[in-house]
């Protein structure tokens, strides 16, 4: 048997619309969003549904042989995965958002305060541009922050901006675009390699559908 | 009382009895097996100069080390692992021992990791170095040495995936990439990243068919087949040298009738700074990460002024074990054959009789009184002891212990 981790909420019902065209699984299960485990109708894919930030986590360990993520979860989590199939939904960027115009200019001059839910790709991301910059970690409504004066720009994901743009913020940098992918464990790729090789086929199949339709 | 005097630092363990027990077996046999094939034990300090692992040559990186400021001195670390101080005394103590050398350890290194599950801080493994052969016969060896110990602990379905890390560097030398888009272009590999690696490599500038192997890279993984098909993608020498290396490995491991616990991965690019050659991991399907891994590494041991080939490789103790208990659970520890009781005017002879039994093999406990038990034969039923020895000044008396309820519950 193979164990599936999914990303609980959008992500997943994404994910389950995506098996059910591949024909791995037939329908959705009743009470989806309260479920935390169900299997596929044959018997042979165990789905359980994880906190995002946990996918990782499961695959790494293996306690799942394979998960759907969203990239900015990969990039923030880590871990030592296989990145198999970017499966093109839940598209985003991961962007540097601020106001037009530095504000505060005299205390914070010096270094720039960032607040982000993505404290890794914060800092790996200004590390490579060469800037240190002061890190607030946040759990969410991270648009708050330049607003109340915490800090001087965020990094977030950014899907249509309108959040942004309501709260006078716009994009100063863009970081890397974001979607749903497939990652694997590094020991099930190769040990439940019929299994998963099999899995991603279809749901490759359907990804080329997709895309020539 | 201080609740921290009650409490162990993240990462480290106790192994209570039976985990000690089994896990003392693994050591035993890995012992067992490496001395049979003619490899000498070897124990290095706890801690060393930092200096010793501070070149980048190994596959630690600085943040993992845990650091002790020796005050007024050089910093030191706890071993981050074995090779590196046999690298150290192959080339100083044992340099003119004579080639080759085959040592190998038993023991704990100590990396400041995340943790999870089977990472502790303090990792027990058994490893051989083999130092001063540098062709395939030895990489065959190594390799076929930690099968024999995995078959012997009795792990089932389990497998080495090998790879060659000069496939990899043949073509980012063909490519002529700096070292950033090297590196980039090898983690993108490392994680089997399909389409990162084809939109990464789109802005790169470099030969055609050479863009073309590395974007077929991460699917070069699999049996024997996969080889012929890496060898007619390229001309490279470098890359064919890598692959008829493996060949001349996998041949050898044929031979020696191992050849179904083998698949390859050309993929594997892992700490290449270290490995030269051969690179290995072995896998099962009771667990998520790497049981053992080990492979070839040239240049380690000139880093202390010795240039003499090597390979090697470390099996996880712990990770064994977990693997082990998913897949047929841990052994009981065998319970005393007897359990002598006696009166306290025949403690001499009863002691002489007892130290007999010992020399013959006969694990033996002497039955004290705590208020825990009632009385010695509750305390054997408890213990699981068969047999009870009751001597007296005019009686001696052998108890077998039938199955019954168990003692009584010493937990109040």
């Amino acid at each position: 048997m193979v164990t599936i981790a999914l990303a609980k909420g959008r992500l997943a019902d994404e994910a389950v619309e995506l098996f059910q065209k591949s024909g791995i699984l037939c329908n959705k299960p009743d009470d989806f969003s309260r479920k935390l485990i169900f299997h596929s109708e044959d018997g042979s894919i165990r789905f359980i549904l994880v906190k995002p930030s946990d996918v990782p986590t499961y695959v790494e360990y293996g306690a799942a042989d394979a998960g759907i993520a969203g990239k900015d979860t990969l990039l923030e989590e880590g871990r030592a995965i296989y990145e198999m199939l970017d499966l093109g939904f839940g598209k985003c960027r991961m962007v540097v958002a601020g106001f037009p115009e530095k504000k505060d200019i005299w205390i914070t001059n010096a270094h720039t305060r960032v607040a982000t839910k993505y404290p890794n790709i914060t800092r790996s991301y200004f590390s490579r541009q060469g800037e240190s910059v002061e890190i607030i970690r946040l759990n969410g409504s991270v648009e708050l922050g330049p607003l109340i004066g915490l800090s001087d720009v965020i990094v977030d994901i950014v899907e249509s901006g309108r959040t942004l743009r309501e709260n006078g913020l716009v994009v100063l940098e863009e970081i890397c675009p974001i979607s749903a992918r497939l990652v694997v464990n590094r020991v099930s790729l190769k040990v439940k390699d019929r299994e998963l090789r099999s899995i991603m086929d279809k749901i490759q199949k359907v990804l080329e559908e997709q895309n020539n339709g | 009382m201080n609740r921290w005097k009650q409490y162990i630092p993240e990462g480290m363990q106790d192994f209570l009895p039976v985990e000690c027990y089994n896990k003392r077996k693994t050591e035993e046999c890995l012992r067992r097996i490496f001395f049979m094939n003619g490899y000498d034990e070897v124990e290095t300090p706890i801690f060393e100069y930092f200096d010793v692992f501070a070149d980048g040559n190994t596959t630690i990186a600085q943040e993992q080390l845990f650091k002790i400021p020796e005050t007024g001195g050089r910093i030191l670390v706890l071993r981050p692992d074995i090779t590196t101080p046999i690298a150290r005394i192959a080339a100083t103590k044992l340099k003119n021992s004579g080639l080759p050398l085959r040592l190998f350890y038993i023991s704990s290194v100590y990396r400041y990791e995340e943790l999870q599950m089977g990472k502790q801080r303090d990792i027990a493994q058994g490893g051989i170095e083999l130092l001063g052969v540098p062709g395939p016969e030895a990489d065959a060896e190594v390799i076929s040495i930690a099968i024999q110990a995995l078959l012997e602990l009795g792990l089932r379905d389990f497998q080495i995936d090998i790879g060659q890390v000069e496939f990899f560097k043949g073509l980012i030398e063909e490519a002529a990439l700096d070292e950033q888009q090297a590196e980039d272009i090898r983690s993108l590999i490392d994680q089997k990243n399909i389409l990162a690696l084809e939109s990464y490599l789109k802005n790169v500038d470099m030969p055609a068919g050479t863009k073309k192997v590395l974007l077929d890279l991460p699917n070069l993984y699999g049996g024997a087949d996969m080889l012929e098909r890496a060898l007619s993608l390229t001309e490279n020498p470098r890359c064919i040298n890598a692959v008829r290396n493996i060949r001349q490995v996998y041949g050898i491991l044929c031979d020696y009738e191992l050849d179904k616990y083998i698949t390859f991965d050309l993929g594997m690019v892992h700490s290449l700074n270290y490995y030269t050659g051969i690179i290995f991991r072995g896998i099962t399907r009771e667990l998520g990460y790497p049981i053992c891994g080990g492979g070839r590494y040239d240049r380690l041991v000139s880093e202390f002024g010795y240039d003499i080939p090597a390979t090697g490789v470390a099996l996880g103790i712990k990770r064994i074990l977990i693997a082990l208990e998913r897949q047929k659970g841990l052994d009981k520890i065998p319970p005393a054959d007897i359990l002598f009781v006696f009166e306290e005017g025949e403690r001499n002879s009863a002691f002489r009789y007892l130290q007999k039994l010992r020399r013959k093999g006969k694990r033996v406990e002497v039955f004290m009184e705590t208020g825990c038990d009632s009385d010695p034969v509750s305390y054997a039923r408890r213990r699981g002891i068969e047999r009870i020895f009751r001597v007296g000044e005019r009686y001696f008396e052998e108890i077998i212990v039938e199955d019954g309820p168990d003692g009584d519950d010493c937990a109040g």
